[in-house]
């Protein structure tokens, strides 16, 4: 097999989960600003999206006003919430990137993205509304108040993610080393499934890999580096029937973890820390309809604009997992590299979750200060 | 070897598709600005009024005791327009000035009250220069670089002078991007702005101050 080849396909399965994520993390920029509207290139359409989401924005305050006086205006705003939803979440902070990465290291299907966009927009939407319910209904907080729980909130929610991020990273990075040394040690396996070789081949096998010709000899003494090296210098469970028969195969021996209930648990963790951190959109509308005896109206445009979160970050999240699905079927016409590629990608998109994490953290990516003017 | 060479690749292509994700604007204001010169011709700060959106100014009037609902007086806001410039310091003033050679500083805002009226917050402020600076232009510029804030000029009188007849002030609003600019938008997904970067200078309200 071609080496120049199997590296592209790594790189281009690296590539086009990476430009997935990227829908995620689009930048706001200059687009934000009303002034730049009319553009409608290639850069247009972000421009259209916050655009649009400012103008929503600016008529929500008009519609709760109005919704005081006219009960059905309250279904105009409802309608304005839920598409300042959809259009908001293109924008920074609301998960997409955390999420998607997550589905991709964690080899999730669509249905249990969707499931887990849902549920991280719910959250957040829950979190403004108890936030402000709390402070502002029943404490009396001031805007400044506010603003530092939602910070402190804010920095839990990213060391959650940073925690998860390193959580998966570890695993899978521990599952691509052994992937890796497998490849690089026998990539002919494949072809030749290998008798288990024991005893003193460790020894020798670093000699052994630039004979890779498909000498049984020399394959059969990789197998046995792999025993050794796999099994005893990384701790990884070793399960025989593994290596026996898996060398093709496009599942690392630590998926069962990931499945069940076990799984469940840690999607949920995922979704609470992402949906933990409030929107400062959705607590700014709240206190503007607490402001004008409208808290009830403004718990509910702000539980649609979760709904419309949702459907955006739904959207993304399906993206990413077809962009692996896709990957992983060109992967699985090369079976040994197929297989390495796969754990290169879940290890990028683990690197990625840490990355984000450390980066919301460190404020660089997140940018809505509430405290900006007020403390 | 090759092959862990071209993964590192792989991973540092996915690390770097991570993009500065700035701020779309949650915070509007519209401002008159008045530029302040001494009796001997010198520039010497410049003078704010800020007003916000309503739901920013109703975020911001959160838990601010007031006597009479729907109304606070200057001395209720006291305390706000203190946290709103001790903030406003972080961040410069989001207010930039400049000679034809050098960049000018500004000392902390002095001056400053808040009033409310038709639902929304005017913020009133002062910046004086930390030196007095004599010019021929005067570049004074109002933008977050982060557009985290949308500034607009007010429509009615949004700029004067004050203390130098002898000056001409014009203004310009922020333009449409060319079309250079418009390439360079459009690549910021995939060439992000460095951290420091003030990419939203070019889309600043700009006052100009000429003196003969």
């Amino acid at each position: 097999m071609s080496r120049s080849r199997d590296f592209t396909l790594i790189v281009l399965a690296a590539m086009a989960v990476g430009c997935t994520i990227d829908v995620g993390s689009v930048q706001g920029a200059p687009f934000g600003v009303p002034h730049s509207a009319p553009a409608m290139s290639a850069s247009g359409l972000m421009g259209w999206v916050f655009a649009e989401q400012a103008a929503f924005y600016r008529l929500l305050s008009t519609y709760i006003r109005a919704a005081k006086d006219d009960g059905a205006a309250m279904w105009g705003l409802f309608g304005i919430s839920f598409l300042y939803g959809v259009f908001h979440a293109v924008g920074p902070g609301h998960g997409k990137a955390v999420i998607s990465s997550y589905l991709v290291a964690n080899e999730e299907t669509w249905r249990r993205g969707i499931v887990l966009s849902f549920a991280s927009a719910g959250i957040q939407s829950v979190v403004a509304i108890v936030v402000v319910a709390i402070a502002a209904v029943l404490l009396g907080a001031t805007a400044k108040a506010i603003g530092l729980t939602v910070h402190l909130v804010e920095i839990v929610s990213y060391g959650l993610v940073i925690l998860i991020g390193l959580r998966l990273l570890y695993v899978k990075g521990r599952a691509f080393l052994i992937a890796f040394r497998r490849w690089s040690a026998a990539p002919d396996l494949v072809f030749a499934p290998a008798p288990v070789a024991k005893g003193p081949s460790a020894t020798i096998s670093a000699t052994t890999f630039d004979l890779c010709g498909g000498r049984p000899a020399a394959i059969a003494m990789r197998g046995g580096q792999c025993m050794v090296e796999g099994c005893t210098v990384h701790g990884f469970h070793c399960h025989d029937d593994h290596h026996e028969s898996a060398w093709g195969h496009a599942h690392g021996p630590e998926l069962a973890e990931l499945e069940g209930s076990g799984g469940w648990r840690r999607g949920l963790s995922a979704v609470v820390a992402v949906g933990l951190r409030p929107c400062s959109g959705a607590i700014i509308v709240l206190i503007f309809a607490l402001a004008q005896d409208m808290f009830w109206t403004g718990v509910g445009a702000t539980l649609i604009m979760g709904l419309g979160t949702a459907v955006t970050v739904a959207a993304i999240a399906t993206l990413a997992v077809s962009a692996r699905g896709f990957a992983s079927r060109v992967a699985g016409t090369r079976a040994g590299l197929g297989m390495l590629a796969m754990r290169a990608i879940e290890v990028g998109a683990a690197a990625l979750i840490v990355a984000f994490g450390i980066l919301l953290l460190a404020g660089y990516m997140a940018s809505e200060q509430l405290w900006m003017f007020t403390g | 070897m090759i092959n862990r060479t071209c993964c590192s690749c792989a991973i540092l292509l996915l690390l770097l598709s991570i993009n500065r994700a700035d701020a779309h604007p949650h915070v509007w204001v519209t401002f008159h600005s008045e530029v302040l010169y001494a009796a001997d011709g010198t520039m010497t700060g410049v003078r704010h009024a800020w007003t916000f959106d309503d739901m920013f100014s109703a975020y911001a009037l959160q838990g601010i005791p007031h006597a009479k609902k729907g109304q606070y007086t200057r001395e209720e806001l006291a305390s706000l327009a203190q946290t709103n410039v001790d903030s406003l310091k972080e961040y410069g003033y989001f207010t930039y000035a400049r000679t034809e050679t050098r960049k000018l500083k500004f000392a902390d805002a002095v001056d400053y009250w808040l009033d409310y009226k038709d639902a929304a917050l005017t913020l009133h402020f002062t910046l004086p220069l930390k030196a007095p600076a004599a010019a021929k232009t005067m570049k004074i510029e109002i933008y977050d670089p982060s557009i985290f804030v949308d500034f607009e000029f007010a429509k009615d009188k949004p700029v004067s002078l004050s203390g130098a007849p002898q000056c001409n002030l014009t203004y310009d609003l922020p333009h449409q991007p060319t079309a250079g600019e418009q390439a360079r938008l459009s690549q910021l997904d995939t060439v992000p702005l460095d951290p420091s970067s003030t990419y939203g200078e070019i889309f600043a309200n700009k006052i100009l101050v000429s003196c003969p």
